[in-house]
């Protein structure tokens, strides 16, 4: 039996990966990982079954390592902003 | 000894010397100019950036183009002609950039252990989202490839008996090109109309079969219009004709909608890399083993890939289309299901703003394609006026053509109809807010040029344009 992961350390992970989806450069890759971000942990917050919880929880510490490293990289090469991002709502 | 002398006598001098230089605009052509009109005159104290900009006394109050407003790239909206490289398939594919380089075929050394370990996890992510078996897939350079050799293969390996191709009108170019090369062969190519929603008949299909056809070929999805075609069905159809093989040309397909092989009852499938968010240069074909299906490779060489494609593979675009293809299962009911969204959002905004707009193909196709047509403006016209949107009018392959779409003239489309399109792809990384964008720019621009139309003012003054005899004087 595994003990799923606490509620402070799934908080902590949601808060790295929000933040790490926000450092991406450009605009269509930040905004879809912020969206993904959001609504996988909103399914993880629903979530009641244990292990359940457990193999979402460290599906999301993997994909946190390879979204540190796309971010690093779409920062590198990162270009101009997009027409829509300037413009005034 | 310049900066002593005060700012006035700097501007008096200047003033001075345009003047000295009209007066000598009688110069010859090769006499030299003085030394002194080449001195470097100091930067003003007022002095911003090379953005900033003053207007001269002799401007007399013309604006000028301000360059100060940031450059920015377009809003892109063109998933058809191709996707960008998601950041997650890019992060599988470094690795085999940078330190693990070894040839997949290589079979002595760790090297080419690891790289052959990674191609075939690729082949199984590839398989698994087309309901196949990893043997089933070889790869090739992209869906223009396998398309050349699923239909030149087949039909020159049974060219001793079987004489007979059947394809549709709104094949994608490389589909048409190949059958038009094997009909200067020789061979009888059938080219199947469309009915107007863009799905081709199946009693139409069912007569043309004869008993010397090789190979039929409909696409899944089509490129301009998205109409996605009842596979299921053909494929049923075909089956019960022995002999006949099913090729499939899915690259807008796969990754997108479901595509099942065994369902589908296809031999050969055609997939490509950077329409599922991988790399540009890879494909992968699939040709069923069982009941195995022959044909005759284009590339002979080492044998790699069953034989069929010879040439050492390309282990970090593999990689690249086996992460992609992988991501796209796991993620394709979330993104068809937002691309839904986004492409109702885009339809809805533009019809209740814009008179006259028409979606073009079946309204039941894939929703990240989005082809309308605005009447009384021109298509090419509205791209340009557009610059802020990547959109297309058609085709990337055609796009440098003003030749209106086969596809949509096969559709049954009216030339100015054809003329006047625009094929909006969205993807999985559009967003809201970009389709907000282009609609607003969009309804604006149409409103712009169709003020300017003589045509408009015709329509609006209710003149039938079609009763017009324009040859008439």
């Amino acid at each position: 039996m595994v003990t799923p992961p606490s509620r402070r350390s799934i908080l902590s992970l949601y808060s790295t990966m929000l933040r790490t989806s926000r450092s991406f450069s450009s605009y269509n890759f930040r905004e879809y990982f912020l969206r993904r971000t959001r609504e996988t942990f909103r399914t993880l917050q629903n979530e009641t079954d244990g292990t359940k919880i457990q193999s979402m929880y460290s599906d999301a510490v993997a994909e946190l390592a390879v979204l540190r490293r796309s971010a690093a990289v779409n920062k590198m090469y990162g270009g101009w902003r997009l027409a829509v991002e300037t413009s005034k709502p | 000894m310049l900066s002593r002398v005060s700012r006035s006598a700097v501007c008096r001098t200047t003033v001075t010397a345009r003047r000295a230089s009209v007066a000598g605009a009688r110069r010859g052509l090769v006499q030299p100019s003085a030394a002194d009109r080449a001195s470097v005159v100091d930067l003003p104290a007022t002095y911003q950036d090379e953005s900033h900009f003053t207007p001269r006394a002799d401007m007399l109050g013309f604006k000028l183009e301000s360059s100060a407003k940031e450059q920015t790239r377009p809003i892109y909206l063109d998933m058809q002609a191709t996707t960008p490289v998601d950041p997650r398939v890019l992060d599988a594919m470094l690795p085999y950039l940078t330190d693990q380089y070894g040839n997949p075929h290589s079979r002595t050394h760790a090297y080419g252990w690891e790289a052959e370990k990674a191609v075939e996890d690729a082949r199984k992510h590839v398989a698994d989202l087309i309901g196949a078996d990893a043997k089933d897939i070889i790869f090739t350079s992209g869906a223009t490839e396998t398309n050349n050799m699923a239909i030149k293969g087949v039909a020159h390996f049974h060219q001793e008996k079987k004489k007979h191709i059947i394809t549709t009108q709104t094949e994608h170019k490389c589909v048409l090109d190949s059958c038009r090369k094997l009909g200067e062969e020789g061979f009888d190519i059938t080219y199947l109309p469309v009915q107007t929603n863009g799905v081709v008949s199946l009693d139409a299909l069912e007569a043309a079969i004869r008993p010397d056809t090789s190979l039929v070929s409909i696409m899944t999805v089509n490129n301009e219009t998205g109409v996605i075609q009842p596979m299921k069905e053909i494929g049923a159809l075909l089956r019960k004709h022995r002999g006949v093989y099913f090729h499939s040309d899915a690259a807008q397909a796969v990754g997108k909608i479901p595509v099942d092989v065994n369902d589908m009852n296809v031999d050969l499938l055609s997939i490509s890399g950077h329409k599922i968010y991988g790399p540009k240069g890879i494909g992968a074909a699939y040709v069923r083993r069982r009941p195995r299906v022959r044909l005759e490779p284009i590339i002979s060489g080492g044998g790699q890939e069953r034989g069929l494609r010879s040439g050492t593979l390309a282990t970090h675009l593999v990689v690249g289309i086996g992460e992609a293809a992988r991501i796209a299962k796991m993620e394709m009911d979330r993104d068809h299901k937002r691309i839904s969204q986004l492409s109702e959002r885009l339809i809805q905004s533009i019809n209740s703003q814009v008179e006259h707009v028409v979606r073009n193909g079946d309204a039941d196709g894939y929703p990240g394609c989005v082809n309308l047509s605005f009447s009384y403006v021109e298509g090419e016209s509205l791209l340009m006026a557009l610059k802020d949107i990547a959109l297309s009018s058609g085709s990337a392959c055609t796009s440098a053509s003003l030749e209106p779409s086969y596809v949509l003239r096969a559709l049954g489309a009216a030339e100015d109809m054809a003329h006047s399109s625009l094929r909006f792809g969205i993807g999985r990384f559009t967003t809201e807010k970009e389709i907000d964008f282009v609609v607003q720019h969009i309804v604006r621009t149409v409103q712009k040029l169709r003020d300017m139309s003589p045509l408009w003012e015709m329509v609006q003054e209710g003149i039938d344009i079609n009763s017009i005899d324009w040859s008439q004087h």
